[in-house]
């Protein structure tokens, strides 16, 4: 059972994929115009995109795909693990050329998919398998919430933090250690709280975590969640009503506009701008057999502070993570790396 | 755990045990008459998107909560037909009224605000504290200073107890769903009882996805719901469809869940799953007969076919 999305791009693929099954059916034997050489692009998420952070970026960079390489594209949404190898499989025989599977958990089904349809290629977000077509695509996300450290070492007059994460997969427990290691850049003493859910999505479970952490002196939270995230906003949005100052760190996107009144940064993944040069790759050189890396340098990692709430950071603290973020890019700083891909040694 | 931590580690208890309890009591009444519905996960984020949509409408939080009701009676109103009317089988019409329910919630949602989402502020239904209650120690400001929908459920808890054992529609209610051709012999509407009983649980479901999203988290995601209709069908199991035990029942998952984040933001290095899981081993006790007599209903899950 698909619980596909309601939005035209997903029920267009389902009615063509249904009309290619009748056709190959009914026409069998007779030649079928092929409906034309342009890229075929398809997005594969394990959660709403309307979580204004890491599904949403993917779901943008489908779109961006679509406009700048004037594709035909789909998404679906998956809901559970059997459902993987079934999208994979309808994209595959579709003909879709470059499936782009946003998140670590499909990576043993691509793997599989890869084997059955050596045309394809498969860029899993956070993969941890390689094959000759499927590409791990892993974002350094650890280099933006190592600055996002540095901020809310400077922003935190409790000298608490806290971090609120979904589940405790690696590239989550990656960004978490960067994290603390940033803040303790600044200063060591800091206690760095942290807690995972269970689930990127449960509201209320994100809710009592982060409300927890508050009560227990936190002032600055950064979440690793999906569309749970907004409960994060909302719980420190109700005590900073009550007249403490706290400030949350937006996660995956670009999130300062999502509740500018509480989030100091964001630490940012350019997720669209990474999947358009990751399509425009495939199609000048090809890809696969080896993993992609990106990171401060290209721009896709990145820490941005929240305009609305700048004047309340220190000067000192805006020049430090400028100076960070050269030296991450010039791979002067020495990051705590998670291994997410098999038999990688050190790559980014 | 000192004093003031205890405190908060009760209200969080509580909070989290609410929704859970208002789902499960209507889930009661419903299993009660013979029919289980799977597809209470389906009221539950209909109500939630239904209260964020009823509460931005009509620009406050307490129509806001009718409104879930109403979502979350709509969505069992679509169990009902399938599966009592038209005799369907009641688990998969469940689970594929669960599905509906969070792919619609999802394409209304994205239709409203935008496919790739954002963080909506909503009117909240503040806690109301209780004169006198609130001020009793330690357990005072956790159970008395929540919101009006925590005063609902413990009200109902009682009220519905009184209904299933003590009033005639009671006893034709458990007639239903433990010998259902008894009750129609008796003259018993068995499937009326059941669309009624159902449609019950359905606005309770709503009210509690309304509680989650304007009570409790002040905000709608997708996906929001995150299960809780199904822990809120074990709670039933675990309370021993009697619905003063559902509220106990419903409080202690509850107090399961905000004792893992509580560990957590106190450092404690123990596996979170441990904590989730303690709640599902005593439920699976209460089915083996380990903890207290219980049985379901004779006739749950069965459909119907009226022989006149």
């Amino acid at each position: 059972m698909h619980s596909v999305k309601g939005h035209g791009r997903s029920w267009r693929t389902r009615c063509v994929v249904a009309l290619l099954c009748v056709a190959a059916v009914g026409a069998c034997g007779e030649d079928m115009d092929e409906p034309s050489s342009a890229l075929r692009a398809a997005l594969l998420t394990s959660g709403p995109v309307s979580d204004a952070g890491w599904y949403a970026g993917a779901y943008d960079g489908l779109l961006l795909i679509e406009d700048s390489m004037d594709a035909s594209v789909s998404h679906q949404q998956t809901a559970t693990p059997a459902e993987y190898d079934e999208a994979f499989i309808a994209y595959a025989s579709a003909g879709y050329d470059i499936i782009f599977a946003h998140g670590n958990e499909y990576q043993d089904a691509a793997i599989r998919a890869g084997e059955q349809f050596p045309d394809v290629r498969i860029i899993v977000s956070g993969g941890g398998r390689v094959s000759e077509n499927v590409v791990p695509l892993i974002f350094r996300l650890e280099e933006g919430t190592y600055l996002a450290g540095m901020a809310a070492a400077y922003m935190t007059e409790s000298r608490i933090v806290g971090m609120v994460g979904g589940v405790a997969i690696p590239p989550a427990e990656g960004a978490f250690r960067a994290f603390e290691a940033g803040v303790r850049a600044v200063d060591p003493g800091i206690e760095v709280l942290e807690a995972f859910t269970g689930d990127w999505d449960d509201v209320a479970a994100a809710k009592e975590a982060t409300v927890a952490q508050l009560s227990r002196g936190a002032d600055v939270i950064i979440h690793n969640l999906d569309a749970a995230s907004f409960a994060v906003f909302q719980a420190v949005r109700e005590v900073v009503d009550d007249g403490r100052v706290a400030y949350a760190i937006g996660m995956n996107g670009d999130q300062n506009a999502v509740a500018p009144d509480v989030i100091l940064g964001s630490a940012v993944i350019r997720i669209p701008e990474a999947f358009l040069s990751t399509a425009r790759r495939w199609q000048a050189e090809g890809v696969g057999g080896a993993p992609i890396y990106v990171n401060t340098e290209q721009d896709v990692i990145d820490f941005v502070f929240n305009p609305e709430l700048i004047d309340r950071v220190p000067a000192e603290a805006i020049e430090r993570v400028a100076v960070t973020k050269s030296a991450i890019r010039e791979g002067e700083v020495d990051l705590p790396r998670v291994i997410v891909v098999e038999g990688e040694v050190e790559g980014r | 755990m000192s004093q003031v931590e205890l405190v908060l580690f009760l209200e969080s208890a509580v909070r989290l045990g609410i929704p859970l309890a208002l789902a499960a009591m209507g889930e009661t009444l419903t299993e009660r008459s013979g029919v289980i519905n799977i597809g209470l996960e389906g009221s539950i984020i209909a109500g939630a998107l239904g209260g964020a949509l009823g509460a931005l409408a009509f620009e406050g939080a307490g129509l806001g909560i009718i409104a879930g009701a109403m979502a979350g009676l709509f969505v069992a109103l679509i169990f009902a037909v399938f599966a009592i009317s038209l005799g369907a089988d009641q688990i998969i019409t469940g689970t594929a009224v669960t599905i509906g329910g969070l792919g619609m919630t999802g394409a209304i949602y994205q239709a409203q605000f935008g496919a790739t989402g954002t963080e909506l502020s909503l009117p909240t239904l503040a806690p109301v504290a209780i004169p006198g209650l609130s001020e009793i120690p330690i357990v005072g400001t956790a159970f008395f200073a929540q919101a009006p929908t925590a005063y609902l459920a413990y009200v109902m808890a009682p009220i519905a107890w009184y209904v299933i054992f003590r009033t005639a529609w009671g006893l034709e209610l458990r007639a239903t769903g433990e010998a259902p051709a008894a009750a129609e012999a008796a003259g018993v509407r068995v499937r009326r009882v059941r669309f009624v009983a159902t449609l019950f649980g359905g606005a309770m479901a709503g009210i509690a996805g309304a509680h989650l999203a304007l009570a409790h988290a002040g905000t709608f995601a997708e996906n929001m719901s995150a299960g809780k209709g199904f822990i809120a069908i074990a709670v039933v199991v675990l309370g021993r469809w009697n619905p003063v035990l559902v509220l106990f029942a419903a409080l202690f998952f509850g107090a399961a869940s905000a004792l893992q984040f509580f560990l957590q933001a106190l450092g404690f290095d123990i596996a979170y799953q441990i904590f989730l899981a303690l709640p599902y081993v005593l439920t699976l006790a209460a089915l083996a007969g380990w903890v207290g007599t219980s049985r379901a209903p004779a006739a749950l899950a069965l459909p119907w076919e009226p022989h006149r």
